[in-house]
């Protein structure tokens, strides 16, 4: 029973943080149309972020603030250095996010060197559930991130920017053609769509072990999870994420890691075969 | 005589490598409802969707109210006073109407909504439905609404009457003609439709071959067929 | 319109007939040490090449296009080392050679049929998917000890004349160049070909207009995996001209590092040009052995800035935009700078295409 609830904890864990990702993803690709490969190194520099805090000497929770701030920032330049000029292009964009990508992972092998550093746990305690002790630090993770995404979903859902910003995923042109600043919706939704990385990037960083090529591992299951879960609305990432999230740490955790992706792909390719828009899929307007 | 509000000077744009207008030059006073006419194909929605930044001007200046939009974002043509109601409506089919007409103008406050649904009082009555479950008529009285809750000087039109059943299409054509007479707004009208033509026009304008052909007060339309035998008749 | 994409390839196939020349006269005058370290970047020109026909011709982003590379290396490995279950007595090259072109071949049918099926994957989706492939199976070799996992497998024997196995040894410089050259020359016609043909054309209209070839009556999809299993058996080919020579194979050719590179040595190459896209590969290569002691780390930074600057600003690629400014050169003298040249690189629509 305990082990159950151990298993059933680490995957929620996973699929919320994979989560955090794929929403990021899916706001930059439905309001602009840009695949951003770059993302896995997004969430590179977050957990870096921290990293240099904790190499400063500073604490984890600034790391913690700092990442998602800094992340968020970057994206903003990057917005207006790259992703701006290249937009309309939808294959440009994969590629320039792509090098971007291998700039960004080449400067941190620069900077930090090649090999892999660690945080340390932030909260070394253990919470009883179920009669079996469970990392207090994994409950912060998911706490956070549920807090993170459902504020998401409210400034987009509950909020005029966010209809205004759901406006233009549904129809671009018509949205501006009403008024609605496209150009400081972009550098918005990029500049949000990096900060949840680099947060997300953040939160892992005590877990896992940093090295500069982590990015891919964490890119390539968010990216599963928008495909899967269908392409232009803000929704399917929660759907895709949790599907994608749980099967993965399911089949790791009984199986082994690499048969636990291969299964992931092939499932995924499997529900793109049979349901091309994905599993919440809407027709997108192409403009 | 006032400065014309609008004024086209030598435009040239189309789709990708073709030219749709060339050359094309064209002024609209403060306050008059234009009528845009011509065959399928010769410019009509082509002018209104480079007048709102969706097309690229390969030549030619833009001003509106006394701001250059040669190529500015469409966002910017909104923002200088020009409301766009398009050829097929482009309604939100997943927002409510009330949501569609925020997207009109996004600090609108209460009394703007209500005032929007004023002018068409079947909004009001399904103010919780979405965009997408009314009917052509209504999505069209929406798109309209929306363009107007964001206080345009100058409203365009691409052909509202297309599709809608003639009842619908005269209240629509009464309420243009009210708000253009009441807050003195200019109206561009992209239309096929002679009835709409001649109860909201002062005067109309032929496109043809990507330019204006010939400019006529819509009076005089009812008065000389031939002139719509020589631009509309196939 | 065909006059100028004739005379554009007129160019193209000039620039490719002098490099051929001075490939084929460079052993005169060359030392052993550089024409090795050439019959192996032409391995690796082959694989450009690949690409730059999925890609660049048939507008299939392919992100992972090492995976066939890899595919073809280990294919021709597990031969020739004789690892083949069942088969074991079967160690002939050219066996290995055919196994190198199947196996990528049929892996990519396989995904093909899964991805073009119906509206299928669009464009920009597609090379996440095989981005995902590239990632996947990279894992899974490391993870699977037949092949040797993490290590791979080592004392790949070298080209061998005999139909199994046996004969003469192709391992000294010279004659090694050659032959990797007339593997590169080879594979290079052949894709060239399918390019020129009504085949090739009718692929070109499918890249620029899908729907429209589409509803034209074209089954797009059996043209997309179509095309993509031959890039995916050149790029097996190139793989498997590469162990010979290399004797080794380990993950690190089969996962996302090498399909980054090759992608990088096309788009500075350029896309849409064979020709420019072997280049690419072989200048970026040449380059990378001369300064990459020079600059350390940053070479890479390096090489991925300009990679972003050349898709940003460059679409053609830096060789590729040497072969257009030599084109439009060659027009302009020839016409005496009468006729106005606009893109040279022009696409035939669909519409044109039927109407030829």
């Amino acid at each position: 029973m305990s082990s159950v609830a151990t298993i059933v904890l680490d995957a929620s864990n996973y699929a919320l943080i994979l989560l955090l990702i794929a929403l990021g993803l899916a706001i930059i690709f439905g309001l602009m149309n840009v695949i951003n490969l770059a993302h896995g190194e997004f969430l590179m520099l977050g957990a870096y972020t921290v990293l240099s805090i904790q190499m400063a000497g500073g604490p984890f929770w600034l790391g913690l603030i700092a990442a998602p701030l800094a992340v968020g920032l970057f994206g903003l330049v990057i917005e207006e250095v790259v992703i701006r000029r290249v937009y309309h292009r939808v294959l440009d964009t994969i590629l320039a996010t792509w090098g971007l990508s291998l700039l960004l992972k080449q400067s941190i092998v620069l900077v930090f060197g090649p090999g892999s550093h660690s945080i340390e746990d932030p909260i070394s305690a253990s919470v009883m559930i179920f009669g079996a002790p469970y990392p207090a630090y994994r409950l912060f993770i998911m706490a956070i991130s549920l807090l993170v995404v459902t504020a998401t979903f409210l400034f987009f859902f509950k909020t005029r920017i966010g209809l205004a910003a759901r406006g233009v995923i549904a129809n671009r042109n018509m949205a501006a053609c009403l008024g609605i600043n496209t150009r400081n919706l972009d550098r918005m939704t990029f500049s949000l769509g990096a900060a949840l990385a680099g947060l997300a990037g953040a939160v892992i960083a005590p877990l896992i072990s940093l090295d500069p090529h982590l990015g891919l591992g964490y890119l390539v299951p968010a990216f599963l999870a928008i495909l899967v879960g269908g392409l232009g609305s803000i929704m399917a990432p929660v759907v895709g994420a949790a599907g994608v999230g749980v099967t993965e740490n399911l089949a790791a955790t009984f199986l082994s890691p690499v048969y636990a992706q291969l299964i992931v792909f092939i499932t995924a390719v499997l529900v793109i075969r049979l349901a091309p828009g994905g599993l919440l899929g809407k027709k997108r307007r192409q403009t | 005589m006032d400065k014309p509000v609008l004024e086209l000077d030598g435009i040239s744009a189309g789709y990708g490598t073709g030219l749709v207008l060339q050359d094309l030059s064209l002024t609209v006073d403060r306050g008059e409802v234009l009528g845009i006419m011509g065959r399928n194909g010769v410019g009509k929605s082509t002018l209104l969707k480079t007048l709102m930044g969706l097309l690229k001007v390969r030549s030619g200046r833009l001003t509106f109210s006394g701001h250059d939009l040669t190529n500015a974002p469409s966002y910017r043509v909104a923002a200088a006073g020009v409301g766009y109601v398009p050829q097929g409506r482009e309604v939100f089919p997943d927002f409510t109407i009330r949501q569609n007409l925020i997207m009109g103008n996004l600090k609108a406050r209460n009394d703007d909504i209500d005032a929007a649904m004023d002018l068409f009082p079947v909004l009001r009555e399904r103010a919780r439905a979405t965009g997408g479950s009314l009917s052509g008529g209504q999505q069209q009285q929406l798109a309209i609404a929306r363009a107007l809750i964001g206080r345009p000087a100058l409203l365009v039109l691409d052909e509202p009457s297309e599709g809608i059943q003639p009842s619908i299409v005269r209240e629509i054509g009464t309420t243009l003609k009210q708000v253009s007479a009441e807050k003195g707004m200019t109206i561009m009208l992209v239309e096929q439709n002679m009835d709409m033509i001649t109860q909201c026009c002062d005067r109309v304008v032929f496109l043809e071959g990507g330019r204006i052909a010939t400019s006529v007060p819509a009076a005089q339309l009812l008065e000389s067929p031939a002139l719509l035998n020589k631009y509309m008749a196939f | 319109m065909i006059r100028t994409a004739l005379s554009h390839m007129k160019t193209e196939s000039l620039v490719a007939g002098i490099l051929l020349v001075v490939l084929l006269l460079l052993p005169l005058g060359a030392s052993s040490w550089l024409l090795s370290d050439l019959s192996i970047y032409f391995s690796y020109a082959l694989f450009a090449a690949s690409l730059a026909f999925v890609w660049g011709h048939c507008g299939l982003l392919c992100l992972g296009q090492a995976v066939f590379f890899g595919l073809g290396a280990y294919a021709m490995s597990l031969v020739t080392l004789g690892m083949v279950p069942g088969v074991e007595g079967m160690v002939s090259t050219w066996l290995g050679f055919a196994a190198a072109i199947a196996v990528p071949a049929l892996a990519a049918q396989l995904l093909g049929r899964f991805l073009f099926h119906a509206q299928g994957l669009q464009g920009a989706f597609f090379g996440i998917v095989t981005l995902a492939v590239a990632f996947i199976v990279e894992r899974l070799f490391i993870n699977w000890d037949f092949v040797g996992g993490l290590n791979g497998l080592m004392n790949v024997p070298p080209i061998v004349l005999g139909l199994n196995g046996d004969g003469y040894e192709l391992w000294e410089a010279v004659p090694l160049y050659y032959a990797a050259l007339f593997v590169l020359v080879l594979g290079f016609s052949v894709l060239a070909a399918l390019m020129r043909s009504r085949w090739g054309l009718a692929l070109k209209a499918v890249a620029s207009h899908e729907m429209r070839t589409k509803s034209l009556g074209y089954d797009t999809a059996h043209y997309k995996t179509t095309a993509f299993s031959i890039g995916a058996a050149i790029a097996g080919l190139a793989g498997a001209l590469f162990v010979v020579q290399f004797g080794f194979v380990s993950p690190s050719l089969i996962g996302f590092g090498l399909s980054a590179e090759v992608l990088i040595w096309v788009a500075l190459g350029g896309r849409g040009m064979l020709v420019a896209a072997c280049a690419g590969a072989i200048l970026v290569r040449v380059l990378e052995s001369n300064l990459s002691s020079v600059f350390g780390d940053t070479w890479l930074l390096l090489l991925g800035g300009l990679f972003i600057v050349s898709v940003m600003f460059l679409p053609r690629g830096l060789v590729g935009e040497a072969i257009h400014g030599l084109d439009r050169w060659r027009a302009k003298r020839r016409k005496g700078g009468s006729t106005p040249r606009g893109k040279a690189v022009e696409r035939l629509s669909p519409s044109e295409y039927t109407a030829r």
